[in-house]
């Protein structure tokens, strides 16, 4: 209001001059208390604050006393107490009422013009009891009422007066004090919720209540049972200040948890709970409850992924997912609440793995992100004409990306392992051999089609089989080996497989198996071609004399005998026929060279000759110097026993 | 001593209709209290409370106004009372009572307390001139009061002093304000209004997706609200019924008849 | 396949607020569509052709059998839908138009649309007059659709029986809701040539803005259309019709979706 403005509600208190009253109350005290010797000071403290804490109207205010406490059951019987007591007066009321129409009705009875509209006004009792115009009535002079009679009923009316305005002007005033308390509190509520709609959050009227307003935080595209869960009620508390609605859902904050388990132990764990900022603010509120909704969605549809996860070793428990990644490593998905998610320090081996863990929540959490918009995608196409078969809602792609990638990256790790081991030996064994590896070299990054969000195209990539590649040179000119590895979890075959060709120019026939699905296939496959590849290498260091196979001045040329065994001979004009064993492995190459007695081809040893065997062998661990390979070739190739 | 006059009877019968009216108004009550479980309609209710009140005032007026009647009339049983019947008796004796209801006695004490205890208090209710003048005055102020504000607006007298293009609605749309000849104040806001949905929404042209909800289970169970057309825009656009009938149109797309051909 | 449809008029002022509810509703984007449409009729029965229209037209041969028999029971207007983009649209005026429309007019001229007809995919859109006295309040007709090949249509569709009776083309925007699909659009029609007389279908387009809607006042008919595979299933010509009620219901308070008039969509050639 601009202009100050004030009204008096209250009857105005008139300090007039009071005239004597002692008698009269020296009258009343003695009516109410007896003889004044019986009045003792205390008598009368007790009196006075009895009466202080007693309102005289304390019963007609005792109904609008705030009954905060009483719960339900409570004010049911209240309110069945107080609506027998209306019903009580009123037929208390009723019935005086009848009392007087009766009382009119038989007077008018005697006089002709209004005796039948008498009659039917009366009472059935009356009728019964007096009959009709059985009341006479006269107009007398009555004396006039005393002084203090009139006086009497002046009083009893003002006192009602009083208390009826001061009663009247009492709920204006409350109910002023209340429409001020709402107007402020609605100006809070709707404060509130503007600024909720200001950080971009939409704002909506409830669908089922149609009095409330709603802000809606949940994904379109999430399942049906999590899309309608994405929409809470904005209510208003007492004091305006917004609450967040969400019905029945329990307000637990919820989130997937990632623990790595190796060799049974755990040795990582996804982050479980950030702080927000300012989480019990509304706004605060509304982020935990969509990402809640989130976390509940991301783990409902991991559970439906897992269980056609089945056949790749991948189990479900109630709240439990063990997606197995290699041998020894597995990785375990639960929903946890955020404030008792963190593992105890006891529980774990070592945080090693923590940071798998934090990419693997991040992952499946981008992957349930790129579903959605894949659902946008689909929903929004023209869609197929309506046929009795239900659209099957596909898995979404969650888990086996991941795994396909924890899966791909443990085999090209050990292959990688594998072929380093192997290169250390032959170069301990003073051989250069080598190989370069490009671990996913699937995964390109896209180029930007303006149909696609970049966004999207790039999650794409990591929906595709994995592949990365091994490539190398052998010891031979023009030899070399290429692996793929290709790991797919999507669409079967499912699995990781290696896919292996060489390039032996001196075994033209040799030919790698097509598919190979295990490890250790795909390291001793390898480790056979080295071989042969060594073998070769040795025979052709003796081919390389111009003389041919008699090398002449006593140096014996080899040549491949059994060459996947890794034999090879020599044959000596002079009888000191040998023989060679040449075998690879990933800890060490060993070379022993037998003599041979005789010419016969078919290394049949002749025996009684003694031989001084020769053996050799190269880790690529040990430091001490030796001869390297063709050095010790060279020297067993002397043609000497 | 003298016997009725029918002007008097008159004035009798009409404390009768106006007693009937109570009865039948109180009886309506104690009906309707009896047939709703656990109260009728707090607007029923009040309804009622507000005819019973009404009735007691008419009867209240009409016995003060015909108060030298009435204070001056006395009745007795006619000597056709069959007075011998104690049954009788009691209902005479019920009927002629004058002694007050011991609870409307306790209310008489109670007013008589309440007007004892504060000597001096309340005087001014006495003057009933003064109280005549009050409630003279009271009604014209109040109305003048109300007046003063605009109850039926989209925005309060504050808020057009100050500006109403400074009012924060929180609407898309533009409130109309019917005080402000100047459209200058709306069109500002609009500008804010839509550089503010920019920042928040990147394109300017999307559409709000908001308000739906589908019922869980049921696809076609959407709830959905549509707003009975109101004019969203700034510049409402003139409404204009299509002159083609749709039949025409469909017609055209199907085998390429133009409308006015027919 | 059967279609299932129910139509509306909306006028102009009411469809701006009508994309925003059905934005809504949908819980999508629009998506913007134009399309040329043209209207043919067959001269004779189509069953009487072969359906080999040369070696290099990429027809996809099982659809347009399927169609030729559909057709052989008598002689219908059919149309070919052909989708376009804005940037199709010539910028030019529409004298620069004609004059382009001018054999003897080199094409030099610079700021030339990049629409180019021998481009322009095809498809075949056929629909039967709807069925006479179903009891369901919605507009029931059997439909096909084929690829066609590209480019220059009119011959093709003459050798089929077909002649060319008109074109225009169609703006508006669709979304989806669940199995229906809700298209708002309009008619709009060709800046009026001098000559009518080349017979068939335009080479290039006239300026976007030289379009005028078929009804002038700019309103445009909303259109909720759901297909069912098989026509013949009545539980899933149920469905799709309680589908439709169901969406006819939730923009009630917008727009009243009715069944269209049976004569208005006879695509019979008398």
């Amino acid at each position: 209001m601009s202009d100050s403005f004030t009204l008096p509600l209250r009857p105005l208190l008139e300090k007039r001059e009071r005239p004597d009253t002692l008698p009269q109350e020296i009258a009343q005290i003695n009516a109410q208390y007896g003889s004044f010797r019986d009045v003792t000071e205390e008598s009368l403290r007790a009196k006075i604050a009895e009466e202080k804490n007693k309102d005289p109207w304390a019963e007609e205010d005792e109904a609008e006393k705030p009954t905060a406490e009483v719960d339900t059951t409570e004010r049911m019987d209240q309110l069945y107490k107080r609506r027998a007591e209306i019903t009580q007066f009123a037929m208390q009321a009723h019935m005086e009422a009848q009392f007087a129409v009766d009382f009119v009705s038989l007077l008018l009875s005697k006089h002709a013009a209004t005796a039948r509209q008498a009659e039917l006004s009366m009472s059935p009792y009356l009728k019964q009891v007096a009959p009709m115009g059985s009341l006479n009535a006269e107009i007398v002079n009555p004396p006039p009422k005393s002084e203090a009679a009139l006086q009497d009923i002046k009083t009893v009316s003002r006192g009602w007066r009083i208390q009826n305005f001061n009663a009247a002007a009492n709920k204006l005033l409350r109910s002023a004090t209340r429409l001020e308390t709402e107007v402020k509190s609605e100006t809070k509520y709707w404060d509130e919720v503007l600024a909720v709609k200001n950080k971009g959050w939409k704002v909506c009227r409830l669908p089922r209540d149609r009095q409330a307003l709603g802000v809606q935080y949940g994904f379109l595209e999430a399942t049906p049972i999590f899309r309608d869960r994405g929409l809470a009620a904005l209510r208003r508390a007492d004091d305006g200040s917004l609450l967040l609605d969400k019905g029945l859902i329990p307000q637990k904050v919820r989130t997937v948890r990632v623990r790595v388990k190796t060799q049974g132990q755990s040795t990582g764990c996804s982050k479980v709970s950030w702080s927000l900022p300012d989480a019990d603010s509304i706004e605060g509120r509304i982020l935990q409850a969509r990402d809640t909704v989130y976390e509940e969605e991301l783990f409902h549809e991991m559970v439906r992924e897992a269980r056609i996860m089945g056949s790749q070793g991948v189990t479900t428990r109630q709240n439990l997912i063990q997606v197995p990644v290699s041998e020894e490593q597995e990785v375990l998905l639960d929903l946890v609440d955020v404030d008792q998610g963190e593992p105890a320090d006891t529980e774990m081996l070592s945080n090693e793995h923590d940071t798998i863990a934090d990419a693997v929540a991040h992952s499946v959490r981008i992957l349930l992100a790129y579903a959605h918009r894949q659902n946008l995608r689909r929903r929004t196409q023209p869609p197929p004409p309506l046929t009795p078969k239900r659209r099957h809602v596909p898995e979404y792609q969650l888990l086996r990306p991941v795994m396909a990638y924890l899966q791909h990256t443990a085999h090209v790790r050990s292959l990688e392992s594998f072929m380093g081991d192997i290169v250390g030996v032959l170069k301990s064994a003073g051989l250069r051999c080598g190989f370069t590896s490009a671990p996913f070299s699937s995964v390109r990054l896209p180029k930007v089609h303006a149909s696609v969000p970049k966004v999207e195209t790039l999650v794409k990539q990591f929906l595709m089989p994995f592949e990365s590649t091994f490539t190398g040179n052998l010891l031979t000119p023009e030899s070399s080996f290429c692996v793929k590895v290709r790991t797919n979890t999507v669409s079967p075959p499912s699995g990781t497989f290696y896919e292996i060709t060489v390039n032996l120019p001196h075994h033209p026939e040799v030919k790698p198996p097509s598919r190979i699905g295990l490890q250790t296939e795909a390291a001793a496959a390898l480790a056979h071609f080295m071989l042969l590849d060594i073998v070769t290498t040795i025979s052709n260091k003796g081919a390389k004399s111009p003389e041919g196979t008699d090398a002449g001045k006593g140096v014996l040329s080899w040549e491949a005998a059994y060459a996947h065994h890794g034999e090879l001979r020599a044959l000596s004009s002079s009888g000191n026929n040998k023989k060679m064993k040449v075998s690879l492995s990933r800890e060490e190459l060993t070379v022993q060279t037998y003599p041979l007695r005789g010419a016969d081809v078919s290394g049949r040893a002749e025996k009684g000759k003694s031989a001084n065997p020769r053996h050799q062998s190269w880790r690529s661990d040990s430091s001490e110097s030796r001869p390297s390979l063709m050095e010790f070739v060279e020297e067993v190739s002397q043609d000497r026993p | 001593m003298s016997s009725l006059t029918p002007d008097q009877i008159k004035t009798l019968e009409q404390s009768r209709q106006r007693l009937v009216q109570l009865t039948h108004s109180l009886g309506s009550l104690i009906t309707s209290l009896n047939q709703s479980d656990p109260l009728p309609s707090w607007t029923s209710l009040q309804s009622q409370a507000t005819i019973i009140s009404n009735n007691l005032l008419t009867i209240s007026d009409h016995l003060s106004d015909n108060r030298a009647l009435l204070a001056t009339l006395v009745a007795y049983p006619a000597p056709s009372y069959p007075a011998r019947n104690p049954a009788n008796t009691v209902a005479l004796e019920q009927l002629l009572r004058t002694k007050l209801d011991p609870r409307v006695e306790d209310w008489v004490a109670r007013g008589r307390k309440a007007g004892d205890t504060g000597p001096g208090q309340g005087h001014g209710l006495d003057d009933l001139a003064a109280l005549a003048a009050l409630w003279d005055w009271a009604p014209v102020e109040a109305n003048l009061e109300a007046r003063r504000r605009n109850w039926g607006g989209n925005f309060t007298l504050e808020e057009r002093e100050r500006g109403v293009g400074n009012v924060v609605t929180g609407l898309r749309r533009v409130l109309e304000d019917d005080d402000d000849d100047s459209e200058s104040g709306s069109e500002e806001e609009e500008g804010e209004e839509e550089s503010g949905d920019e920042e928040g929404e990147g394109e300017p042209d999307e559409m709000e997706v908001v308000g739906v909800r589908r019922k869980s289970g049921v696809a076609q169970g959407l709830e959905f609200d549509i707003a009975p057309a109101a004019s969203g825009h700034a510049a409402p656009l003139t409404v204009v019924a299509p002159v083609v009938p749709l039949d025409e149109i469909l017609r055209f797309m199907t085998v390429g008849i133009m409308p006015s051909q027919r | 396949m059967h279609e299932l449809l129910l139509f509306a008029s909306v006028p102009a002022h009411q469809h701006h607020e009508l994309l925003q509810q059905l934005a809504g509703l949908t819980a999508m984007q629009p998506r913007h569509r134009l399309e040329r449409r043209l209207v043919f009729k067959a001269y004779r029965k189509p069953g009487l052709v072969t359906t080999r229209v040369g070696a290099s037209q990429d027809v996809q041969g099982a659809d347009m059998q399927r169609l030729n028999k559909m057709l052989n029971g008598g002689m219908y207007y059919t149309q070919v839908v052909g989708p376009v983009t804005k940037a199709d649209f010539g910028p030019t005026s529409s004298s620069a138009m004609s004059a382009s429309h001018d054999a003897d007019v080199s094409m030099s001229g610079t700021d030339q649309s990049s629409y180019c007809y021998d481009n322009q995919p095809w498809r075949l859109e056929f629909r039967d007059i709807p069925e006479a006295g179903t009891r369901s309040a919605v507009t029931t007709r059997l439909m096909a659709s084929a690829s066609l090949p590209k480019g220059d249509i009119a011959v093709p569709m003459n050798a089929w029986g077909y002649s060319f009776v008109t074109e225009y083309m169609v703006e508006g925007d669709v979304f989806v809701q669940n199995d229906i699909v809700i298209f708002l659009h309009r008619v709009l029609l060709y800046p009026q040539a001098e000559s009518q007389d080349s017979h068939g279908p335009r080479q290039q387009l006239p300026a976007y803005h030289e379009l005028t809607p078929l009804e002038r006042t700019g309103s445009y008919v909303l259109q909720a259309a759901i297909t069912v595979q098989d026509g013949s299933n009545q539980e899933m010509m149920k469905t799709a019709s309680q589908h439709l009620f169901g969406l006819r219901e939730q923009l009630k308070s917008a727009v009243r979706l009715e069944q269209a008039d049976r004569l208005s969509l006879d695509t019979r050639a008398k």
